[in-house]
């Protein structure tokens, strides 16, 4: 087995030592990875399928991370790490992105895992995922020999690294996929035959997601545990029960932050919040920039300057979410300090609103505030205090529930809404998951989360288009700090704070998955103590 | 229920006297009462005394009763003072309690006046419908409609009014069946009275006590039918109700006992005062508690 520098040092990194890395890093022995066992996830979404290539969402994420190799893979900061790649390289120009694969990888089938499975899965997701940014400025996918993969793209295209991690763009075998059915209704896609180190073995929608063990595994020696099974819980409160009676041994994606705080003090249960960097769960107030009053700027500023996010985030949140003043989370890159903040500050809400004609002495303002339903803490109850702020500075707010998430998203995507609370994810990189939400080009009518708050500024679009195509980080930082400062000044968005996701595990839990991506990563190296 | 003492009536006074009589001997039916007057002048009376907007955060969340002396009942999940939305969430329960009972009266009575009345085809289709309804389960249907159209107050008394009739119109039915063979009957159909007149003026009124009874529990069902779609999300958010108090708080119970047991205490007082009027009414209608 040949290990790239970078993947030893990853190996290092995380302290679990494998057999074979042990004679270069016996100083680390510690503790050594023991082999077997079950790990029980408790998982309150509902995945509708296991084929990630045409499925975005946590809910597949997870089990397909597992089920399915990808190309590169992210430890704890945003450096790629090889994976089914073992190496790769850009061409001067960065349009062209030469990745070598790894000798020796079989699908779960056995037969051998070629360039010619991944430059189909590439074409896969390029067609059918709902990330269609990921893979746009791609001309071609090549295969030259059975281990070259070759990626011919348009411009230069940074976010491709991202791309091909996570459960993002798996490798599936096109042997079994490539039938002629529709790959999206494909009935494949619910015990699809894979490439990473688990196996499927049983999906019973609403109970359990069973994985198993992949003994031809690439990684020699990995994955350690035997089997993971994805418990379904109804809520998060009876999955928390589960863990607390030892029937399920991890929780992630856990945002219920009384939950959290309980479980914080039971002593045999450790919580933590790492793992969500990649994710960059954000939970914000969306403006429709369209409705007669809303449209005035000063109207948007005065609603952020008389939300207090230190109230939400301590006192809603019981401490555990962190203010968010921008398009990104804080753990990603491109996290910058020189935005337009709006401070609690009620005395200029009244200014502002006055200036626009509203409040008191001038017109009454009521406006409506939607939010998505069945998430309570980061949703409905921030919902219901922007009613309350509000309040004080002369606003009457009426809160509209929504019965479901289908009519929520209704609503919100044929623009029939005042303001809404809505979360959005970053996805690693903001071509993914950032751009979609203020580009004039993605105003489109019936799609959630794109930019339903039809916010057009053409500067905006020019800086993100650029730092999309920008090769060079420190320069890309420096055009999305700007983007964002343009965008907090003109405020679509009022942000709020960072979905607190916590990741719980009992202490027989070695190595739990804290990389960008945490559960939706590998979880090849997690290991029980026996 | 304690039977109460018997001392001679006057002979000369009228039912309605005779019947207060029955019911003001009755403990348990004048501790209903009681409840029911306080509890009535809380709602009515309280934002008069305690001017605090229910809405509005007055508090840091989750403050405990008799912590702060401004805040005597504690403040919810959003730092909202307890004791005024109490107060104002009366009004709001109480309004969908009796509009509930009304629109189950109306619909009840209509349809089984018309069944018990004619008898024959007409019996045979409007019980078919009720059926059709008495079959549903009422808590789902209820939520059907409330989901479908928008959780206002006025949709959840709606909703709760649309499938709770069934009752009220089988015991109007039967009672019609009875009183509709009775002489009195016969003889202002040999009179000429059209049967608008026969129904509505002289076999009503004479129906009028259990339907009073059943109309009274209907209160109470519907108030507690309301905290029950409020405890599943389905509440009007706009309007502080002590069911939206109770869907609201859920989330906190294990941290903040008050949020939740306040509203509920206040729920229970009330359905149990209107049960215990409910049954007091009862007794003083029944014939057979009178001395004749």
């Amino acid at each position: 087995m040949t290990l790239a520098p970078a993947f030893s040092r990853r190996f290092l990194l995380a302290g679990a030592v494998a057999l074979t890395a042990l004679a270069t890093a016996p100083a680390l022995s510690a503790q050594e990875a023991q082999k077997g066992g079950t790990l029980v996830l408790a998982s309150v979404h509902k995945p509708r399928h296991l084929n990630s290539a045409v499925q975005s969402g946590v809910a597949t994420a997870v089990p397909a991370a597992q089920i399915f190799a990808t190309l590169l893979r992210y430890g704890e900061d945003f450096t790629p790490q090889p994976y089914l790649a073992e190496s790769w390289e850009f061409s001067e120009d960065s349009k062209v992105l030469t990745l070598k694969l790894r000798q020796g990888a079989t699908f779960h089938d056995g037969s051998p895992i070629t360039a010619e499975d991944v430059i189909w899965s590439l074409g896969v997701v390029k067609d059918n995922h709902p990330f269609s940014s990921m893979l746009a400025p791609v001309e071609a996918f090549e295969a030259p020999d059975p281990q070259t993969v070759v990626i011919r793209m348009k411009q230069p295209h940074p976010a491709i690294l991202l791309v091909l991690s996570a459960s993002l763009t798996p490798i599936l075998p096109k042997h079994v996929f490539d039938d002629g059915q529709d790959i999206k209704s494909n009935p494949k896609n619910n015990l699809p035959v894979g490439s990473g180190p688990f196996k499927v073995v049983a999906f019973e929608p609403g109970q359990h997601i069973i994985l198993e063990r992949y003994d031809g595994f690439f990684l020699e020696g990995k994955p350690y545990l035997d089997r993971i099974v994805i418990r379904q819980y109804q809520d998060a409160n009876s999955g928390v029960l589960a863990l607390e009676s030892g029937e399920a041994q991890m929780f992630p994606l856990l945002d219920g932050t009384r939950l959290i705080r309980r479980l914080e003090k039971s002593g045999n249960l450790t919580v933590t919040d790492k793992g969500y960097a990649g994710i960059g769960p954000l939970n914000w107030l969306a403006f429709n920039t369209k409705h007669p009053a809303l449209s005035d700027v000063r109207v948007r500023r005065a609603i952020a300057h008389a939300i207090d996010r230190d109230f939400v985030t301590k006192a809603l949140h019981s401490g555990l979410s962190k203010p968010s003043i921008e398009p990104v989370a804080q753990g990603s890159p491109f996290h910058t300090e020189d935005v337009a903040r709006y401070d609690f500050d009620l005395d200029t809400s009244k200014a502002l609103l006055a200036e626009a004609g509203y409040g008191e002495g001038g017109k009454p303002l009521e406006l409506r505030i939607d939010y998505m339903p069945d998430v309570e803490e980061q949703q409905r109850a921030v919902a219901e205090y922007v009613k309350a702020a509000l309040a004080k500075v002369g606003i009457a707010v009426t809160v509209r529930s929504s019965p479901d998430f289908p009519t929520w998203s209704q609503r919100v995507s044929s623009y029939d809404f005042d303001m809404t609370m809505d979360q959005v994810f970053n996805w690693g990189d903001p071509v993914i998951g950032v751009n979609r939400t203020y580009l004039c080009s993605n105003i489109r009518q019936g799609i959630i989360w794109s930019n339903t708050q039809q916010y057009c500024n053409e500067e905006v679009d020019k800086l993100m288009n650029a730092a999309g195509v920008e090769p060079d980080l420190a320069k890309r930082q420096q055009l999305y700090a700007q983007a964002f400062k343009q965008i907090t000044t003109d405020i679509p968005i009022h942000f709020i704070n960072e979905v607190p996701y916590h990741t719980v595990y009992s202490q027989a839990v070695q190595n739990p998955p804290v990389s960008i991506w945490g559960t939706m990563g590998p979880m090849d190296e997690v290991w029980l103590k026996q | 229920m304690t039977a109460p003492a018997r001392t001679t009536v006057p002979a000369a006074r009228g039912p309605m006297a005779e019947a207060w009589d029955i019911f003001r001997r009755s403990p348990s039916a004048m501790l209903g009462l009681a409840l029911l007057i306080l509890v009535m002048g809380m709602t009515f009376a309280g934002p008069h005394l305690y001017q605090v907007d229910p809405f509005e955060i007055v508090w840091a969340p989750l403050t405990p009763p008799g912590e702060e002396a401004t805040i005597p009942l504690g403040t919810d999940n959003l730092g909202r003072d307890i004791l005024a939305g109490l107060i104002a969430g009366g009004r709001a329960t109480l309004a969908v309690g009796f509009a509930a009972a009304a629109i189950t009266m109306l619909i009840g009575v209509l349809i089984g006046a018309y069944a018990g009345f004619y008898g024959g085809i007409v019996d045979d289709m409007l019980m078919r419908v009720t059926e059709f309804f008495q079959v549903l389960p009422p808590l789902l249907f209820a939520m059907v409609v409330v989901t479908l159209f928008q959780p206002t107050l006025v949709n959840v008394a709606l909703a709760i009014g649309i499938v709770s009739w069934p009752q009220t119109a089988r015991l109007t039915r039967s009672e019609f069946r009875r009183i509709r063979t009775l002489e009195y009957v016969s003889a202002m159909r040999a009179i000429g009275a059209g049967d608008g007149n026969i129904i509505w003026r002289v076999i009503l009124p004479n129906a009028l006590p259990p339907l009073i009874v059943s109309a009274t529990l209907t209160i109470g069902m519907a108030i507690l039918f309301e905290a029950g779609l409020s405890f599943l999300g389905l509440s009007d958010p706009n309007v502080m109700s002590w069911g939206l108090m109770i869907g609201s708080g859920r989330e906190y119970l294990l941290d903040a006992w008050w949020v939740v047991t306040l509203p509920g205490a206040m729920i229970f007082l009330t359905v149990l005062g209107v049960s215990l009027v409910g049954d007091g009414l009862n007794d003083a209608f029944n014939p057979r508690m009178r001395e004749r």
